[in-house]
């Protein structure tokens, strides 16, 4: 059977996604010690400083994450067909008859083709869409708690979360939705690919997917 | 003139104490040294403001913080400086007599007092949970906060509910900025406060004819605007990855950071590191117990436990409460053995019904 390459995803949101995915690793892994340093300098003046490192990588990690979020925003609202918010979420008859047979395909029910769907199954665009809310979230209590003095913070800080306390116990909460949510999606790519293959894996990469000739 | 002989105070508070008070209220505020004799005159100056002292759901711990200083000086030059007509831990005055003073100084000094608040309001049940002479807490601040200048909501009691506030907050507690809304309020919270900040916001009051500034929870900047943390005196053990494991052991000894015993300096907002406590020097941290996060709203449900980092999950209805690391774990473990049935699910039925894919090309 024929195949024919397929544009799909712009340079952009190619970099949107892995600037994404290796600020989460790093954010997660620098978090975790923030909040429970797992080490501790035995010996006085060896001038580690674990924390202030683990720290700076973290606000570092941080500030490219909030560039990857803002870009995912914008490419929702710019992006190309497959980019956009509305081929995300289930608000067209078409897409809601996606949302079912994706459900259908994924407990094995029924085999699922759109042979017109180039992007994202509606399943994973409201994953995505919820994430990136946890996003703006986490971006919102991580700078209340960098700039806790800074006017603007500080107000908004307070009227979203209360105090910084509360800001940091939901940060830290949330972090575990971006745990779980990175675990199911590599699982559910690879299970993509493997069921149906249009090069699912390799188009993060190259941009491009692989269709049936009609 | 400035009054540095003290002829007008009075006479237990010596020249020196009265000064050295004056000069903590003005680095407190962050004025320089110049602004010192400015407040001294504003000090002893005959507009004595009055003030009338409420005593809600408290515990009198504010009172008291300010009575036993280790020296008078601060609570004689607070009680000097303002002319006291009503409090009901200090007042000479009972019954009847202890009304009428307050009566006649609300009259009196209508639109020109100050109301100070010590404790929280309940208004479960129409205030019924706090009662002085027959009249709810609720009742008496409105009435007495309608004819104030301002109001000073004194300890977290007053500014934010304090511990009756606790969930499930049974008697409704709240703090005073719940109920009044049309007059001024300064929040100096603290479980208790530290006398230099009250002393600094009237000795403000009466050198510039204003409240000073103040963040969005309405605590004076010159107080409540920096993190504990930031000016902590064990912060460069934080940085270096230095931590008291548990509380006695030898890096306790050492002196190094409390993060890990659950210190909440980062997530709290006050003067303590630098103010410190009772004039001798000390605060928390500096002899070794880690900050409890009294300055914060809700610091009873959102602080606690105290000797951990962060709060623990509730989930309602089920009864857990567990550290959320530890829900977290499991969350993700569940989410791994499902992923793990899924894909046999779909490698089983694959071998039973043969190779379907027949598309694989």
């Amino acid at each position: 059977m024929a195949y024919e390459k397929k544009k799909c995803w712009s340079i952009l949101l190619r970099l949107y996604h892995w600037a994404f995915a290796l600020s989460i690793v790093t954010l997660c892994i620098t978090g975790f010690y923030i909040n429970s340093p797992w080490t501790n300098s035995m010996t006085e003046g060896s001038a580690s400083w674990p924390m202030a490192y683990m720290r700076f990588v973290h606000f570092v990690a941080g500030y490219v994450f909030t560039a990857a979020v803002l870009t995912r925003i914008f490419l929702y609202l710019f992006g190309n067909k497959q980019e956009r918010i509305l081929e995300h979420l289930p608000v067209t008859p078409r897409n809601i008859k996606n949302l079912f047979s994706t459900i259908l395909q994924y407990s094995y029910i029924q085999d699922s083709h759109d042979p017109d769907r180039l992007g994202h199954n509606i399943l994973a665009g409201i994953t995505y869409v919820i994430t990136i809310a946890a996003a703006v979230f986490q971006l919102a209590s991580g700078f209340y708690m960098l700039f806790p003095e800074i006017a603007i913070w500080e107000k908004y800080g307070v009227m979203i979360f209360g105090s910084q306390q509360m800001a940091r116990y939901i940060h830290h909460l949330l972090m575990w939705w971006f745990m779980i949510f990175a675990f199911i999606h590599v699982y559910l790519v690879i299970w993509n690919d493997v069921k149906q293959p249009e090069g699912l894996i390799s188009s993060i990469f190259t941009g491009v997917k692989f269709t049936h000739k009609a | 003139m400035a009054d540095t002989v003290n002829k007008t105070l009075d006479p237990h508070v010596n020249r020196r104490g009265f000064l050295k008070g004056c000069t903590m209220a003005a680095a407190a505020l962050g004025l320089s040294e110049s602004m010192v004799p400015k407040m001294v005159e504003a000090a002893t100056s005959a507009q004595r403001p009055p003030v009338i002292w409420l005593h809600f759901q408290e515990c009198t711990g504010c009172t008291e913080t300010l009575l036993r200083g280790a020296h008078p000086d601060i609570a004689q030059l607070i009680l000097d400086i303002i002319s006291l007509d009503y409090h009901e831990t200090i007042m000479a005055a009972a019954g009847y007599q202890a009304e009428q003073a307050l009566h006649d100084s609300m009259e009196k000094n209508a639109g020109k007092y100050i109301l100070v608040v010590e404790g929280g309001i309940p208004t479960a049940l129409n205030g019924v949970y706090c009662k002085i002479s027959g009249k709810t807490a609720m009742e008496m601040l409105e009435e007495v906060s309608s004819k104030a200048a301002a109001v000073i909501a004194y300890g977290t009691c007053a500014t934010f509910g304090g511990v009756q506030a606790a969930k499930p907050n049974p008697t409704g507690a709240v703090g005073v900025d719940q109920l009044v809304h049309d007059k001024p309020i300064i929040n100096i919270s603290g479980c208790p406060p530290n006398p230099v900040n009250f002393l600094g916001t009237v000795l403000h009051y009466l050198t510039f004819q204003r409240l000073p500034a103040v963040d969005s929870l309405k605590r004076p900047k010159f107080a409540y605007g920096r993190r504990i943390h930031d000016h902590c005196e064990r912060r460069a053990h934080f940085d270096e990855g230095r931590f008291v494991e548990q509380f006695g052991d030898e890096y306790h000894k050492l002196g190094y950071c409390l993060f890990k015993v659950g210190c909440k300096g980062p997530e709290t907002f006050a003067n303590c590191p630098v103010a410190r406590f009772n004039e001798a020097g000390v605060w928390p941290v500096s002899v070794g117990h880690g900050c409890i996060g009294c300055t914060e709203p809700d610091f009873w449900d959102t602080m606690t436990p105290f000797y951990d980092r962060i709060p623990n999950v509730k989930i309602p209805g089920a009864g857990i409460v567990a550290d959320a690391d530890k829900i977290g774990t499991k969350v993700l473990g569940v989410t791994a053995a499902a992923v793990g049935i899924h894909a046999a699910v779909g490698i089983g039925k694959r071998l039973i019904k043969g190779k379907s894919d027949s598309d694989v090309g």
